[in-house]
């Protein structure tokens, strides 16, 4: 199978910022591709290296083939971080204009754009003028001005900002739909949850170094954090000999459960029967590390923040990357 | 190119099709109308007649009869009526100046005619009902004076005649000379005091018929015939023609200014109108963020020159609605002459050019700026550049063969304005000043273009501090 997006030795810098260094990532066509990483971390300027709307300084960028992603721009949807819609201008007129200018024919177009305003359930305000929708509606028909001519390379940078949780859903349905449909889809963002929750690759960035580039299967595989949760239903039992059990190395009470850490090699299943046998329980998992704990464990560990400090990178949503990268080219 | 015109439609459409734009054009067309309506009703209104008397202390003795004559009812009339025929003349007069033929000058005096609110709008002087009190000659000014103080100026009626509204005191030095130092006859100044609120028209009808009466009276007692010497003093009348090659041309200096003047305000407005469109276009697309969705589907380049086409054939509709208007005002008063055809080709090219360059400047400081305000301080010394061309419009005209417009039909920006004032001009310039200012044109606008693409490019994703100049041109450098 061939990559919808190559990038080889890709180097990216703003005066004296390094933005991305010495980048290499090979998107697989049909592939819903996850970048994570903090404000700041790059993820923005590889997008728009993609998108050709600026440069690499050094390396090597391949978009669909093609050494420019202008020349294959009808077959690319992008939905940029900073984006917006005219405020004057009625939805419907909009979104036609943006249609056509993707390469649709004016009487397709239209079609189209009814089509999706019903699918999103903004069907009544094709008349409307844009600044008369809310933030969550006006993100919506932002989503459709990068989808409407059905790309074959889908980049959403920053899409779920914005939507409550009813809308999340709703996105994740919608970008899992175009996924089906065939189109390569790579979307970035800060909040790691929508990446384990919908991306099946995983491409993580910080300053502007890459740290993870695999399938999810494999981070889970390799950051398998080695911990099984038992939540038994009587608080009493918490007191129990758990860290006695086969193959544990030590137990510890946390939030009305136990949580044990394991020993390498220890034989899951049997370790689950016993725990099963000791106390009736509510919950028994194996634990499962969630990206923001792998992204803190790798990047903790390298650079000067602490773990605390890297908590709130990730969680802050303020200062956008174009903001800073204006602010290093000026200078 | 497909996108660049989807891009130029939008653009020119998002203009033009406001209410604003059509409200803005339809405007004073409107106003000028309602005003021609307007005007004359307004005007219709008679001024009231002006009742009182004039007290007269005539101590030369000798004028009395005269100024008695010149007040009697029946001659008041009849000056009212000749003064009302002159301002008629006039009027008539100054239609044919400004260019109208003698037919159209002569069918606007018929109307005047036969139209009374037409003929009332023109006598807009007072009507006078004024007798003359002899006083003797030996009356003193100051008792005769204090009468004054109890007119208004407006009386109504008949006995409005109780008013004194005005005072003639002729000393006898006024009539009869004293010889001064060289012997030869000096005359002494009359004097005339007036109520303070005393009609403008009507004071100087008092003045103007005491002089004569005064100069009649010297010249009769001269021994001269007073007929024969007003007929040997006319003032000739001129008739002047300029000699063209078409033939005789009665048309005036003035208009002869205002005609480049004003093709080169229609070329200024409607490239700063459209500069302007574009400068606030480009704001709003990068304030409201719409910037990079459309950066999706199309390349700054296309867009930035979508934006130019869209918005320069709004400022060529502006250009074309008021320079036909222009023109057909011009046919209208038969003073097409003032218009050579090949002239209004090159306004199209100048304005083609004129537009182009401030086009991609206000584009360039557009994608540049995040807000309105920020624009301001780039906006300053483009104005200040292009202020010039209009104070260079007099001396210009008065020479414009002049080193000083020869050299200004070469600088770039200005250029453009500087040569429809010039080709627009009554002299000839030579000819292969307008190749080559053309070119200086031409030549700008591709630096202009490279420039403001460069800058554009970079500028539409920069959010933030707002670049000044010398950032402006490090953009350049650096793209």
């Amino acid at each position: 199978m061939s990559n919808a997006i190559e990038i080889r030795g890709v180097r990216k810098t703003f005066g004296p910022k390094v933005a991305v260094e010495n980048l290499d990532l090979h998107v697989p066509e049909g592939s819903l591709y996850g970048f994570i990483g903090p404000n700041g971390a790059g993820k923005s300027t590889t997008i728009r290296m993609i998108m050709s709307i600026i440069f690499p300084d050094q390396g090597e960028l391949r978009v669909l083939g093609k050494a420019s992603a202008v020349e294959s721009k009808d077959r690319i949807g992008y939905l940029p971080e900073e984006r917006g819609v005219y405020k004057k201008m009625k939805v419907g007129v909009f979104l036609n204009y943006i249609a056509r200018l993707k390469g649709i024919d004016a009487a397709a177009a239209d079609k189209r754009v009814k089509e999706w305003l019903v699918r999103v359930g903004l069907q009544e305000t094709y008349r409307k003028k844009c600044e008369e929708l809310s933030k969550g509606m006006q993100q919506k028909v932002q989503f459709i001005t990068s989808v409407i001519h059905e790309p074959d390379l889908l980049i959403l940078d920053e899409v779920f900002t914005g939507l409550d949780p009813v809308n999340r859903r709703l996105m994740r349905e919608l970008i899992q739909e175009q996924n089906d449909r065939g189109a390569t889809i790579i979307f970035s963002t800060h909040a790691m949850r929508e990446a384990e929750e919908l991306c099946d690759n995983i491409f993580m960035i910080h300053k502007g170094v890459k740290v993870i580039d695999s399938s999810l299967e494999d981070v889970w595989r390799r950051y398998d954090p080695k911990t099984m949760v038992v939540e038994p239903i009587s608080p009493a039992d918490l007191a129990l000999g758990w860290g006695a059990l086969p193959g544990a190395r030590a137990a510890t009470e946390k939030d009305n459960a136990v949580e044990i850490s394991l020993h390498d090699g220890a034989d899951i299943g049997e370790l689950m029967r016993q725990a099963a046998t000791l106390a009736p329980v509510r919950r028994l998992e194996v634990k499962r590390a969630s990206l923001e704990d792998i992204f803190i464990s790798i990047v903790g560990s390298g650079g000067g923040e602490t773990v605390e400090q890297l908590r709130m990178e990730l969680a802050a949503g303020k200062g956008s990357t174009s903001e800073e990268l204006a602010e290093v080219t000026r200078g | 190119m497909g996108k660049v015109f989807i891009i130029a439609w939008r653009e020119f459409l998002a203009i033009v099709a406001t209410k604003a734009f059509i409200l803005g054009l339809l405007l004073p067309p409107a106003i000028m109308t309602l005003l021609m309506f307007a005007l004359p009703l307004l005007m219709n209104k008679k001024p009231p007649t002006v009742y009182g008397h004039i007290a007269l202390i005539d101590q030369s003795g000798k004028v009395t009869p005269r100024l008695v004559d010149a007040y009697d009812p029946v001659k008041q009339k009849e000056r009212k009526e000749q003064r009302d025929k002159a301002v008629k003349e006039q009027v008539a007069a100054g239609m044919k100046s400004i260019g109208l033929d003698d037919k159209t000058a002569g069918e606007l005096k018929k109307q005047m005619d036969s139209n009374p609110a037409a003929s009332q709008a023109a006598s807009i002087l007072a009507e006078t009902n004024l007798v003359l009190q002899v006083l003797p000659p030996e009356t003193p000014v100051d008792e005769a004076r204090q009468a004054i103080l109890k007119a208004t100026g407006r009386e109504k009626a008949e006995d409005g005649h109780a008013a004194r509204l005005a005072l003639l005191v002729i000393p006898k030095n006024a009539v009869d000379a004293e010889k001064d130092e060289n012997g030869r006859p000096k005359f002494g100044p009359f004097q005339l005091l007036t109520a303070p609120r005393l009609n403008v028209e009507v004071q100087g009808d008092i003045r103007d018929q005491a002089r004569r009466a005064i100069v009649d009276t010297r010249l009769t007692d001269a021994g001269q015939d007073v007929e024969q010497v007003r007929a040997l003093m006319a003032r000739p009348e001129v008739e002047e023609k300029a000699v063209t090659a078409s033939g005789d041309s009665k048309i005036n200096a003035a208009a002869k200014m205002l005609v480049p003047g004003a093709f080169m305000f229609l070329l200024w407005i409607s490239v700063f109108s459209s500069g302007q469109y574009l400068l606030m276009s480009t704001i709003e697309e990068k304030s409201s963020r719409v910037m990079e969705v459309l950066l999706s589907a199309v390349s700054p380049l296309q867009l930035m020159l979508g934006k130019i086409i869209g918005k320069g054939a709004v400022g060529l509709l502006i250009l074309a609605l008021f320079s036909s208007a222009g023109v057909a005002a011009l046919i209208f008063f038969a003073m097409a002459e003032l218009i050579a055809w090949e002239n209004l080709v090159l306004l199209l090219v100048y304005f083609v050019i004129a537009y182009i360059v401030v086009a991609c400047l206000m584009a360039a400081i557009g994608a540049a700026v995040n807000d309105v305000n920020e624009a301001q301080a780039l906006m300053t010394p483009v104005m200040l550049i292009l202020v010039v061309p209009m104070m260079l419009w007099f001396p210009i005209l008065n020479n414009p063969n002049s080193t000083f417009a020869v050299v200004c039909s070469f600088v770039p920006l200005i250029n453009p304005f500087v040569m429809v004032l010039r080709i627009c001009g009554s002299e000839a310039i030579p000819m292969w000043q307008i190749p080559v200012s053309i070119l200086v044109g031409f030549i700008t606008v591709v630096v202009m273009c490279w420039a403001s693409a460069k800058i554009f490019r970079i500028g539409v994703l920069m959010y933030g501090k707002p670049p000044n100049f010398t950032t402006l041109i490090k953009w350049v450098r650096m793209a």
